[in-house]
């Protein structure tokens, strides 16, 4: 049996199906929280578990779709330059969004973490929690966080970003959609973005946009954390 | 542009952008540099938007799906983090809304006063 479940068609299967049930279960409620990658994960854990299934099994798969991750992301340039006139227009108030939004998230995050008493070690592991993956590991391992933890806030903030924007982007009453694409880039990086390209295609590439300049922000201000 | 040519030519920009990535002597996602490698590619007009279209559709529209493994690996994460989750939880869910909101504000405040602005000089511009 572990043989089957270490082929790479099987974690590729796994992924596929949970997904597309995912979306089936999206568009007949229409709730935020029945959300295709928030399923689809918690789906595959539990097949996991259920069978108990090596992670490194479903990974031999897996690895082939993140493989895509790359690709993914920089095809938002397209999405980039589609929206260059308004991106040129408003590039002032863009650069300005991400700035205080990486700002707000490290300090909250610093802050919030110094509150609950968590050590220091973990807290540094929080403050990249915003940033893409790749952004977010290089960071933390400079400022002595834990790699593994930043990996795991970073993906749990952007399935909430992803779940939630069109909730928040009622909540704060954003109806500028340049705004609603930049809020979700910076605070959830590439994860929202994946929902901010369903909501429009100006939110879409404003998300992208905020991925690079909140990840770019955020390394300046990790220097600030690396000696305390 | 036929669909293989435009799948090549997306992986090689990619390729492009981890092999300066690992030449950068600081950490820079490899992923960002090719992002910003395509957008000058685009800018110069050396690769032009039908050449990437399909591929691009294709990636950007099932974005959430190549996020799938990344999530189900917090699995793996569970035993470094299972005594604080509580706490993480709610602070992963307070700084992601705080940062949602400044950034927001901030961007669609901006945008407001530029676009008053700009509607004011054109009044001023225009003979009465």
């Amino acid at each position: 049996m572990n043989e089957i479940f270490a082929s790479p068609f099987f974690g590729i299967t796994l992924c596929v199906l949970t997904y597309e049930i995912g979306v089936l279960i999206e568009s007949k409620t229409k709730l935020a929280v029945a959300n295709p990658l928030l399923i689809s994960v918690v789906l595959c854990i539990g097949v996991i578990k259920l069978f108990s299934i090596p992670l490194a099994s479903f990974n031999v798969g897996g690895e082939l779709v993140s493989v895509f991750l790359g690709p993914a992301t920089a095809v938002l340039a397209l999405a980039i330059y589609l929206q260059l006139a308004r991106l040129k227009k408003y590039l002032l108030p863009v650069l300005a969004g991400t700035i205080v939004g990486s700002v707000v998230s490290v300090t909250s995050a610093f802050w919030l973490c110094r509150l609950f008493g968590l050590d220091v070690a973990l807290t540094k592991s929080m403050l990249v929690k915003s940033v893409t993956t790749p952004f977010a590991i290089a960071i933390s391992k400079n400022i002595g966080g834990i790699p593994s933890v930043s990996v795991a806030a970073v993906v749990l903030t952007g399935i909430l970003g992803a779940v939630f924007a069109p909730l928040l982007i009622k909540l704060f009453r954003v109806k500028s959609p340049i705004a609603q694409g930049v809020a979700i880039g910076t605070s959830s990086h590439a994860v929202g973005t994946s929902k901010a390209i369903v909501l429009g295609e100006v939110q879409g590439a404003m998300s992208g946009v905020a991925i690079g300049l909140a990840g770019v922000v955020t390394v300046g201000l990790s220097l600030l954390f690396t000696g305390s | 542009m036929k669909i293989m040519l435009q799948i090549g030519l997306v992986f090689g920009i990619c390729l492009l952008g981890q092999i300066i990535a690992d030449l950068l002597p600081i950490a820079f996602p490899g992923s960002v540099i090719s992002m910003i490698l395509l957008f000058l590619l685009l800018v110069f007009r050396i690769v032009k938007v039908d050449h990437i279209q399909k591929k691009a559709d294709f990636l950007l529209k099932n974005m959430a799906f190549f996020f799938i493994p990344a999530g189900v690996g917090i699995v793996a994460e569970f035993d470094a983090i299972k005594n604080s989750i509580p706490a993480l939880l709610v602070v992963v869910v307070i700084t992601t809304v705080l940062t949602f909101g400044s950034t927001a504000l901030v961007v669609q405040g901006i945008i407001s006063l530029q676009d008053r602005l700009e509607r004011r000089r054109q009044r001023k511009g225009r003979p009465s």
